[in-house]
């Protein structure tokens, strides 16, 4: 009786055309939901997490000494053979390394040099926009590895941000945590 | 004297309503991909002027600049000649199209429409059967697989939608005992027509949908299966010329369906201008034009021709029976 009401029911439905206006008033009610889209990079940017396999940076210990002792573990377990590492001995004793060079042209990002490191020296941090015009800019030297910014404390946001320009393509944010995008999408 | 200031109002009337029509185009674009934008969650243009409005102005520099290409196992003549013979028609038609009564500017009356036809349904009709020669030549000029097969498409579907468009305003013409369009507003002056003629309405409107190659009845230019359709080959200005057409199409359609149905700039409960009712009637489906487009699917070939045919035919013949049995009690 109910499955006969039922059909009854669909046929009368869809004499009226409820499956076209249901349609519809699906499209008119996203048409009023938040965009998720991201203003990257002019206004908005995205805030890696934790986690977030970046771009590599050495770290130094509490006396500010690198703390890669140049072992070379991790160019051995590169899996493209892009880090290269020549050790030094200073005056203590002990060894650094005189040049660690990284061709992120050919990284993967596979973050096996930084668990492989035996000194806890090098990791991959949060930074995601280092395109370049050329691929020679894209090897990294120890100093400027050392100058990178490390792993993120907060993830997941999208912060206000802008676009510079002038010396670098570049998105600079001051805030920490923004909102996060992955809450406005709609799901309906 | 008398017939040179007739003479320039008329001249004036019909550049005014070209620029318009011309100009209709970018801000529908935009709006267009606005909808689109934030039916599926986007924004749209948002990089060129404020909310991306300029962003048409952008498209057509940009069409104009590029590459006027014409393949080389063409029909030239055809090719060149496609564009404006689909461009022209959408164009005349709105010679016969009132947008009010009339306004007194300078203590002149002055009648918002260019001619007032006692057959302007018809010319309207025959007019707008002119387009389809622009669409079948640019397909077969073109000499393209894509081309052909979109004109073909567009051919068998404007001649069997073009029946039941036909069929549904004689409805209204039995209503309004004229064919002439600012009779048949004025005879809605109390009760729209959409009351008396809900079938007609809906037969027009669909009708209108597919004369329009709109979603879901834009098989000609499906872009999943054929491209572009018949302006596949097309690019630069030509191409905008046919953009200009469909949007001219559109904006027809939603012209035609207010006047028919909606009580033309005969309001309702708030008093605005009328010109101002008309505006917005339009616009609201020209908006439904634009929301259709980003809800359905598109409808399979053998379903269109059904749908015309098997349809739309008899339910546009059962209304003039049943208009003309009820109208005769």
């Amino acid at each position: 009786m109910s499955r006969a009401k039922d059909r009854v029911g669909t046929w009368i439905g869809w004499g009226f055309f409820a499956d076209l206006a249901n349609g519809l008033a699906l499209t008119f009610g996203y048409m009023f939901s938040r965009p998720v889209t991201m203003q990257y990079p002019d206004q908005e940017k995205w805030l890696p997490y934790p986690r977030y396999r970046g771009h590599h940076f050495l770290k130094r210990d509490e006396e500010g000494e690198i703390k890669c002792v140049a072992c070379e573990l991790c160019a051995r377990i590169c899996p493209c053979d892009c880090i290269e590492v020549i050790p030094y001995e200073d005056d203590k004793g002990k060894r650094h390394p005189a040049k660690f060079e990284i061709d992120t042209a050919r990284c993967l990002f596979c973050g096996l040099c930084e668990d492989a490191c035996p000194a806890d020296a090098i990791a991959l941090g949060q930074q995601y926009e280092f395109s370049s015009f050329s691929s020679r800019d894209l090897v990294i030297g120890r100093d400027d590895l050392l100058a990178k910014p490390g792993k993120a404390t907060t993830g997941g946001g999208v912060v206000a941000a802008r676009l510079n320009t002038k010396k670098d393509v570049l998105v600079e944010t001051k805030e920490t945590q923004g909102y996060n995008w992955w809450r406005n999408i709609r799901r309906t | 004297m008398e017939l040179a200031v007739a003479l320039g109002l008329i001249v004036f009337k019909v550049a005014f309503l070209i620029a318009i029509l011309l100009l209709l185009p970018l801000p529908l674009t935009w709006l267009e991909r606005k909808v689109a934008g934030h039916m599926q969650q986007r924004m749209g243009p948002m990089r060129v002027g404020w909310h991306g409005l300029l962003q048409p102005v952008a498209d057509g520099i940009k069409l104009l600049t590029k590459e006027d290409h014409i393949p080389a196992e063409a029909d030239r003549f055809l090719f060149k000649l496609a564009p404006i013979l689909a461009l022209a028609p959408p164009f005349l038609v709105f010679v016969a199209i009132p947008f009010g009564e009339s306004i007194s500017v300078l203590g002149t009356e002055i009648t918002l429409y260019v001619s007032n036809m006692n057959v302007a349904l018809l010319f309207v009709f025959a007019v707008i059967g002119i387009e389809v020669y622009g669409v079948i030549f640019g397909g077969w000029a073109a000499n393209s697989k894509y081309a052909v097969l979109g004109s073909l498409r567009t051919c068998a579907q404007m001649i069997s939608y073009e029946i039941p468009m036909g069929f549904a305003v004689i409805g209204v013409v039995m209503l309004a005992q004229s064919m002439s369009l600012l009779d048949i507003v004025r005879a809605q002056a109390d009760v729209w027509n959409v009351v008396y003629q809900p079938v007609g309405f809906f037969v027009f409107f669909v009708a209108g949908l597919a004369e329009a190659q709109r979603i879901p009845f834009d098989l000609a230019e499906a872009e999943g299966d054929l491209g572009a359709g018949f302006h596949t080959e097309y690019s630069g200005i030509r191409f905008a010329f046919f953009m200009v057409s469909e949007y001219a199409i559109v904006l027809l359609v939603s012209v035609l369906v207010v006047i028919l149905f909606f009580g033309g700039w005969n309001g309702v409960l708030v008093p605005l201008p009328p010109l101002l009712w008309f505006v917005l009637k339009v616009a609201f489906f020209v908006y439904l034009f634009i929301w259709f487009r980003f809800t359905f699917p598109r409808y399979r070939y053998d379903q269109l021709m059904a749908i015309g045919w098997k349809v739309l035919l008899p339910l546009s013949m059962a209304n003039i029976i049943i208009t003309g049995v009820l109208l005769g009690a």
